[in-house]
């Protein structure tokens, strides 16, 4: 559905996004993660032909965005962060206006939008009227008026209360199920992207510094807890026996392939040494996340 | 399907309360205008003065179309421009500050097609204008002055226009659809600049600047050779409908070339807009 190859967008000096290859396939929920300024809202921009890139090739649902905007953009519905409307015009009209951008939209499927995002009753209010999570409400209904295949998601719970973001992630996951909707979701909120998302790519700086499922992303290191009596001297033996690849936070270390606990509790017990506790630590994406944010040095 | 689109931007644009204001503050200016020349005897006096002077009879051509000539001419150098280039102003840029324009970006509609719907909502603007100014300025000048009068029209520059009430009104009407095209163009120069990265009153203010400076280089008296080269003298042909004679080649030659300027401000704003990034 979305394919990015090679995509790059240059604002004057300043690389907004390096280089950037995403692949989304038909039915998923992919994630995009990064910072804020990590070309998260640059590289949807460009998915939606509102920014043009520097270089690379963009394709939504098969079709060249920057050449063919039009036909790529015919199945997709897209949502930004604190969605805005005409605010001195009520929310009917609102989805007319904005529905009649892509094609004449009959009453009957504005009105069963506005039932399916729970907004019956208030669509003749002026949307000045509305709270923040009816605008939500109403920013989803826009973008599924047109029977979209693929929603593109910028923050769409920024700003929401608690309550309003279950709501969200809930309406996503139905979306997801009923209709069988290709999602990307950009998003800050790493438990969100953790519950509805089966893929991500995580943006740093404007590169893409990881791509894979969810699974890859809080397995990838294999970290397990490690309590001694002296850490630092157990680090040091384990390192010379080459069991261990790494260490951190003076508790974690991370075991070389086809080492096992076992073998680490019995090296160590062998010189020894008093194992207090040892277990698998479970990486949480937000764990994965920061290590990946983390600067480097060359 | 273009239609539809046209009827939203047209919602849109006059669904909001401060497209209202250049209505009501005309509507007002009128009444203010009306009120002194009818209230203030010297200024009447002197209406009619002129008209004496003239070999005719001031009281006969005291009239509602006087007044209302008098009240357009006025208008049409002071609050027209601004009104119609606060329009044209918000007309892209005040979407794009507000964020909707990253909405409707998200759709399938191409730029060239927006922005074409949005400058024809802006004309739509300054037809309605012009005529509020006209039928206003009947309404009020008909309130306080004889209805039936001839037209008596003393614009600088000009011959003195001197008509009976038939070929006045057919006179005040002929000007008033070529004001259209006045308002028009400096709706179609706010707009230009709108569609840069800018907020919608540097717009609005940038396309007045230009006017003025474009009058006030037409006005200084070493340039007067060279009037035919400046905007203000085109954007003036509507007066000419009060002259005793209508220059027709003259108008068919400013409405061209108003046509011209238009149509560049439009190609333009496009150029402009095809290639800027829209970005929250």
């Amino acid at each position: 559905m979305i394919s990015l190859r090679h995509v790059q967008k240059n604002f004057g000096a300043r690389l907004a996004v390096d280089q950037l290859d995403l692949e989304v396939q038909h039915g998923e929920i992919f994630g995009l993660l990064g910072h804020n300024g990590a070309g998260k809202s640059t590289a949807i921009g460009m998915m939606l032909g509102q920014v043009w890139p520097t270089g690379g090739d963009i394709r939504i649902c098969g079709f060249d965005v920057t050449v063919q905007r039009q036909h790529a953009l015919k199945k997709v519905g897209a949502i930004f962060e604190a969605p805005v409307f005409y605010d001195y015009l009520s929310g009917w009209r609102n989805l007319e206006i904005l529905s009649h951008y892509t094609a004449p939209t009959p009453a009957k499927r504005i009105r069963e939008v506005i039932d399916w995002v729970g907004l019956t009753g208030r669509e003749k209010s002026k949307v000045r009227t509305y709270s923040h999570g009816m605008r939500a409400r109403l920013a989803l209904a826009q973008a599924l008026l047109p029977q979209p295949e693929l929603l593109i998601l910028d923050e769409p719970s920024d700003g929401l209360d608690p309550e309003g973001i279950h709501e969200m992630r809930q309406t996503i996951l139905r979306l997801h199920q009923e209709f069988g909707l290709t999602i990307l979701l950009s998003s800050h909120l790493l438990n969100e992207v953790e519950q509805l998302c089966t893929r991500i790519a995580v943006l740093n700086r404007g590169k893409k510094v990881f791509d894979g499922t969810l699974a890859e992303a809080t397995q990838k290191q294999n970290w397990v807890r490690l309590r001694v009596g002296n850490f630092d001297s157990a680090i040091e033996q384990l390192r010379a026996a080459e069991l261990i690849s790494g260490a951190r936070d003076q508790k974690l270390i991370s075991l070389n392939d086809g080492v096992g606990t076992d073998q680490i509790v019995s090296f160590l017990v062998g010189r020894g040494m008093a194992v207090f506790e040892i277990a698998p630590q479970d990486e949480t994406l937000e764990d994965f996340y920061l290590e990946l944010m983390k600067p480097r040095a060359h | 399907m273009f239609f539809y689109q046209l009827k939203n931007e047209l919602w849109k644009l006059f669904g909001k309360k401060r497209t209202y204001m250049g209505f009501l503050m005309l509507l007002l200016a009128q009444l203010l205008i009306v009120g002194l020349l009818r209230y203030y005897p010297p200024a009447h006096h002197s209406i009619a003065r002129t008209v004496e002077r003239s070999g005719f009879i001031g009281e006969r051509y005291l009239s509602m179309l006087t007044i209302a000539t008098i009240m357009a001419v006025v208008l049409a150098y002071t609050m027209l421009p601004l009104y119609v280039a606060l329009i044209g102003g918000d007309l892209v840029s005040k979407e794009a500050e507000d964020g909707t324009l990253r909405m409707i970006l998200s759709r399938p509609v191409s730029r060239v097609r927006l922005l074409c719907l949005k400058w024809l909502a802006g004309f739509v603007f300054a037809i309605v204008l012009v005529l509020a100014l006209a039928s206003g300025g009947m309404f009020f000048c008909g309130l306080f002055f004889p209805v039936d009068g001839g037209l008596f029209a003393q614009v600088p520059g000009q011959d003195l226009g001197i008509f009976n009430f038939a070929d006045g009104l057919g006179r005040f009407f002929l000007a008033h659809i070529f004001l259209i095209v006045k308002a028009g163009t400096i709706m179609s120069l706010a707009f230009m600049f709108s569609c840069f990265n800018m907020k919608p009153a540097a717009a609005a203010i940038l396309a007045l600047s230009l006017i003025l400076l474009d009058r006030i280089l037409m006005e200084i008296p070493y340039f007067q050779d060279l009037k035919e080269c400046f905007l203000s003298y085109h954007l003036n042909i509507w007066q000419v409908f009060f002259q005793p004679h209508i220059p027709w080649w003259q108008v068919g030659e400013s409405t061209g070339i108003l046509f011209g300027f238009n149509l560049t401000f439009l190609i333009i704003g496009l150029a402009v807009f095809q290639v800027r990034d829209i970005k929250s």
